[in-house]
């Protein structure tokens, strides 16, 4: 089951689609997550969601540690230990997703599935009398939303046919001529600063930031755009940095600067997919600091709201 | 807010509330009442000893009769907090239980572990004096004595239905009867006695009975306000500090006039409401209450604003009071049905919003003002339900979206644009339509109508599955219970299956049916409600009780359901287990499930894992649809006493819960006496995947109007009603109005119910919470954003 859905060009690589989302541009939404992300961030809240392939993700409250999977898997990755409790060799793991068909009770499951652009389409237009009322639509985001960008466009293609509002989420790590063809079909960008400084920026997400500011340049004088900060105490959250973000927010007319206080989501996440994670010493600014710096750059007169 | 934390400390919390399931020992030792509650036996006493004087007379004249007698002899009494008095039982610490309508269940209670600090001995042995009278008078009594053959065997409850006679409902007449007071009836009654020795009509003797017995109890309705008037004045002589006597004279200038005479202000039209609603649960031990009170008292308080007697904090406080006074009443049950109810609630309902009959908004100062008494009070009753139309304010759902924010469950929302519809369905003409209200739970009611006898029953629609898979025998005992519908093995399709559930319903609404029709009968000649009939439309006009006649429609009927979407997820799972996927053939399925899945934990995980109702899936949705709409089309085939059909409801309550004891593993992966889904339109706990807006698409596919009212709870955390997520839930709330989803609710998940889903995480998976840009399930976060979350939820719900 888990192998027969073999790319073919015309499907895309989705980890999940979340309807009712809230926090990814205006209204009601339903969020598409895109698989796979060139950048490897240290916060990240969806682990899950970088690597390019569908992988194996474990959700232990749902074992009972019956032991099928250990029978499936040929690579003896999975055994029992002496308290009868189910275990996983990640190293050994060559995510032949064989042991998921076994698992009846949900416990081992894939993360990430092709699919056509109708499938995801049909869909997001579920919840369209949502939409109609509160001003949403259909968001990409990711992963990276822009590293698979033939279904992308297509599919945002088809969603503004059916008259929906399209918002793109994305780091703004892609090649500009992929990024121009995309942004021709959607309404709204979200577009993520991490961080000011390249080196910071690279040290932390594996890239350096020259491509994305380049890029935020270029979208910003053909669509409306949302900045979002991951909010990390003692990384980027100085009055220094922020006055910088705000500067650079007001020249590009982005319309507001949304605050993504850190949290741990992405911790548990990393052990399901059996990665370490190497982040447990961050923590959020605290909630006064928080809304000091909501209120900074509202100062500098752009907008800016916390979470969403 | 210093008054609002005293009356707030003088709440007399009767019950423990506790749900119970079954009679398990764990559940038991919890206990049931608080130790200073009693059982009042005033009441009891003085209609016994009323009864016994009117030995030979016509009911109606010796229930209105005992009625006056208890109205006229009980203590009262009133506390020096109080503006509104009245009160059920002549203690604040007492209970009511109605021992005419039933004594066993009074006595079991009292002699059972929960209920034994009710009554000392001394009462006990009163209350055994009290029982030898009514024994074989009681109208449970005289019931059973009227159940011979198939009736008596049905009438016991065994899983599928239980009967009850617990609830007449019905909404008084408020509106007329602030126009006349009650002495304006008392005329009415007396032109119709004048009018009738005129006319001497056929039923002449039934007429003058029961119009002069309705004389009698309006007196004595009367009298008794003018009572509480005497003694306030007595307190108030008594009193020296001159603001509480203040207090008590404000108390007998109102009882002085009211209920009388017509209310002039505020305080006198809630004072008025109140003893006619107190009296209604004294004459009988009925539920709810229904009034629309914005609508019905809003032009007397804008009337005392305008000319300046008074003022928005002072009828702030009349509410307050006035909500103390509501959750004061309760009724003491049998075990099983405290149960089913949870605790001695009265399911006491107040309407706010809404459309005049001519269909205009009626939203008012005073619709705000009662939001404000819930967010201050915090109390379990009166539940409040909030009228939801095209042209409701945005401003008012917005103020409903901070009441329901704050986690008291309310108010509950009715969606006119789809319950006006099918009243109209039900034969009730449109401008009543447009006037209906809520009287508690989802129970929907037309103000003023003669609209009486409402719940008969519950009724297990899961229960009826499982005979259809056991062709109507009990497989435990061999006995042919239900229909005898074909045998399973030879079914081909689900459809198969759902054609021998149709029929099983059938047979088993004929049942219930047929109880319910002698019950009906039996009451109309032994238990008259003279008072009732004196304040509800027609029945003075017409010299007739109100149970000799009806309010033409079918609202009346209604048979509470319980189980629907097992019944549809069941189905879906035979369709894909069984016919698609061929696991397992469909008389195996019965055998393990019959074995509650022992030994077959893979076919139970797949029935499982067969689609859910609740997830926007066509797959099942469309099997719900045909099981509701299919359900309802066969009770409608079943009538009542006056040729109106049976139809079903969704007021379920904790019934789901404690109901689904008697019924054994279903095919939708469900365990033995597992609960059901917790109301009509509500998905299985924890089966639901895709968050809020799949549910209401899953509920929109059921067509109101094919169906009844609904009940559909959904779970929130505080911070989705709050901030810049506030006016996204609002365009939520717009949408479910919008795609005619009759009802929805609120659970607003508090930090008591997220530690326990860490605790307990299999009973939570559908528990969405959001942080911070990002939403997961709760159940998987780390322990460390878990506590981040719960300490958040504790600092919104304050």
């Amino acid at each position: 089951m888990a192998l027969s859905q073999e790319p073919d060009g015309q499907k895309g690589l989705i980890f999940n689609i979340q309807r009712f989302s809230i926090h990814d541009g205006p209204g009601i939404r339903t969020t598409v997550f895109m698989k796979g992300c060139p950048l490897k961030c240290l916060w990240c809240a969806n682990p899950e969601s970088q690597d390019f392939v569908p992988n194996l993700m474990v959700r232990d409250i749902n074992c009972r540690d019956c032991g099928a999977c250990v029978e499936a898997c040929v690579e003896g990755a999975i055994w029992m230990n002496e308290e009868g409790r189910r275990r996983i060799d990640w190293d050994r793991c060559t995510q032949c997703l064989l042991c998921v068909d076994a698992c009846i009770y949900g416990s081992l499951n894939v993360c990430g599935r092709y699919v056509g652009v109708e499938e995801v389409l049909e869909e997001v237009l579920k919840d369209s009398a949502f939409y109609k009322n509160s001003g949403g639509g259909m968001t990409v985001s990711g992963g990276e939303a822009l590293s698979q960008t033939p279904f992308v466009t297509r599919l945002l293609k088809d969603a503004r046919r059916e008259g929906l509002h399209t918002t793109i989420d994305t780091s703004g790590y892609v090649p500009w001529k992929e990024m121009k063809g995309v942004l021709c079909f959607a309404d709204l960008v979200l577009f993520d600063i991490k961080h000011l400084d390249s080196e910071e920026h690279e040290k932390t997400t594996g890239v350096d930031n020259r491509q994305i500011l380049d890029n935020l340049r270029r979208v910003s004088r053909e669509k409306e755009v949302w900045l979002r900060v991951p909010l990390i105490a003692g990384f980027n959250d100085s009055d220094a940095h922020m006055d910088h973000i705000a500067v650079l927010g007001r020249e590009i007319g982005a319309k507001k600067i949304s605050l993504l206080p850190y949290h741990e989501g992405g911790k548990s996440k990393s052990e399901q997919i059996g990665r370490s994670y190497g982040f447990s010493q961050a923590t959020a600014p605290d909630d006064d600091r928080i809304l000091y710096l909501k209120g900074f750059i509202e100062k500098r007169g752009i907008g800016a709201s916390v979470g969403s | 807010m210093g008054l609002t934390e005293q009356l707030k400390s003088n709440l007399a919390i009767k019950a423990v509330r506790n749900v119970q399931r079954g009679y398990t020992e764990d559940e038991k030792s919890r206990g049931l009442f608080r130790p200073e509650i009693r059982l009042d036996l005033q009441r009891s006493r003085l209609m016994t000893e009323s009864f016994k004087e009117t030995d030979g007379e016509a009911m109606v004249l010796r229930r209105g009769k005992a009625l006056a007698h208890v109205l006229d002899h009980m203590g009262i009494f009133i506390r020096d907090w109080e503006r509104i008095v009245g009160f059920q039982t002549s203690d604040p610490e007492g209970l009511y239980h109605p021992i005419d309508m039933n004594w066993r269940s009074v006595m079991r209670l009292v002699n059972s572990e929960g209920g034994r600090t009710l009554l000392d001995d001394e009462g006990r042995n009163e209350l055994e004096d009290l029982c030898e009278y009514w024994k074989g008078k009681c109208m449970s009594d005289r019931h059973q004595a009227l159940f011979t053959g198939d009736l008596e065997k049905y009438w016991k409850y065994e899983g599928t239905f239980l009967w009850s006679h617990l609830s007449e409902l019905g909404i008084p007449d408020y509106e007329a009867l602030f126009k006349t007071g009650l002495e304006g009836r008392i005329k009415m009654a007396e032109d119709r006695l004048k009018e009738i020795d005129e006319t001497i009509p056929p039923d002449y003797v039934d007429q003058k009975e029961f119009l002069q017995s309705v004389v009698i109890v309006l007196e004595a309705v009367i009298r008794f306000g003018k009572r509480y008037a005497v003694l306030a004045m007595e307190m108030a002589d008594a009193e020296e500090d001159p603001g509480q006597r203040e207090r008590f004279m404000e108390i007998a200038r109102t009882c002085e006039r009211v209920p009388g005479e017509p209310p002039k202000t505020f305080l006198e039209a809630v004072q008025f409401f109140y003893f006619i609603h107190l009296v209604r649960y004294l004459e009988y031990s009925t539920l709810g209450i229904g009034i629309r009170l914005d609508y019905l008292l809003g032009p007397y308080y804008e009337k005392d604003l305008e000319e300046g007697r008074m003022t928005k904090d002072g009828a702030l406080e009349i509410l307050q009071l006035l909500w103390v006074k509501f959750l004061e009443l309760g009724l003491v049950y049998s075990p099983l049905v405290t149960s089913v109810y949870g605790g001695v609630a009265s399911l006491q309902a107040l309407t706010i919003g809404g459309t005049d009959r001519e269909g205009r908004d009626v939203t008012n100062d005073l619709t705000y003002l009662v939001l404000e008494t819930a967010n201050t009070m915090k109390t379990i009753e009166p539940s409040i339900a909030l009228r939801v139309h095209n042209n409701t304010p945005d401003e008012l759902l917005s103020a409903a979206t901070d009441t329901i924010r704050t986690g008291i469950g309310y108010p509950s929302l009715f969606n006119d644009e789809a319950l006006i519809p099918l009243l109209e369905k039900w034969g009730v003409p449109s401008e009543d339509a447009k006037g209906y209200a809520v009287s508690g739970c989802v129970y929907m009611e037309i103000p003023g109508k003669n609209i009486t006898r409402r719940v008969e029953g519950y009724f297990v629609l899961a229960k009826c599955l499982w005979w259809a898979l056991h062709q109507g025998v009990d497989p435990k005992i061999g006995e042919q219970w239900g229909a005898r519908t074909p045998d399973p093995a030879t079914f081909t399709s689900w459809e198969d299956a759902f054609q021998a559930y149709l029929e099983q319903v059938k047979f088993f609404t004929t049942k219930l049916a047929q109880v319910e029709n002698t019950c009906r009968d039996l009451y109309a000649k032994y238990c008259p409600r003279p008072f009732y009939s004196a304040i509800v439309e027609g029945c003075i006009e017409q010299g007739k009780e109100c149970k000799q006649w009806v309010y033409p429609s079918m609202v009346h009927d209604m048979t509470i359901v319980i189980g629907s979407t097992n019944v549809a997820d069941s189905l879906a799972a035979i369709r894909k287990v069984v016919f698609e996927d061929k696991r397992v053939s469909f008389q195996e399925l019965i055998e393990i499930m019959d074995r509650n899945w022992e030994g077959r934990e893979d076919i139970r995980q797949a029935c499982l894992n067969a689609p859910k109702y609740g997830n926007d899936d066509d797959y099942v949705d469309l099997i719900a649809r045909e099981v509701h709409h299919g359900s309802e089309a066969t009770m409608e085939t079943v009538k009542d006493r006056f040729g109106f059909s049976k139809r079903g409801d969704g007021s379920a309550v904790s019934a789901t819960y404690g109901l689904a004891v008697n019924t054994p593993a279903t095919p939708d992966g469900r365990m033995d006496g597992e609960p059901f889904a917790d109301s009509t339109l509500a998905p299985q706990p924890g089966v639901d995947k895709k968050g809020p807006t799949a549910v209401l698409n899953s509920c929109a596919k059921i067509d109101t109007l094919q169906t009844y009212n609904h009940l559909l709870n959904q779970k929130f955390l505080p911070q989705f009603l709050e901030g810049e997520m506030k006016p996204l839930f609002i365009d939520y709330l717009k949408t479910w109005r919008d795609m005619k989803i009759p009802h929805v609710q609120f659970n607003i998940v508090d930090s008591e119910t997220l530690m326990d889903a860490k605790q307990r995480p299999e009973e939570y998976q559908d528990l969405i919470v959001r942080v911070a840009g990002y939403s997961a399930y709760f159940v998987e976060l780390s322990e460390g954003l878990q506590d981040h979350i719960i300490d958040r939820t504790v600092q919104d719900l304050g």
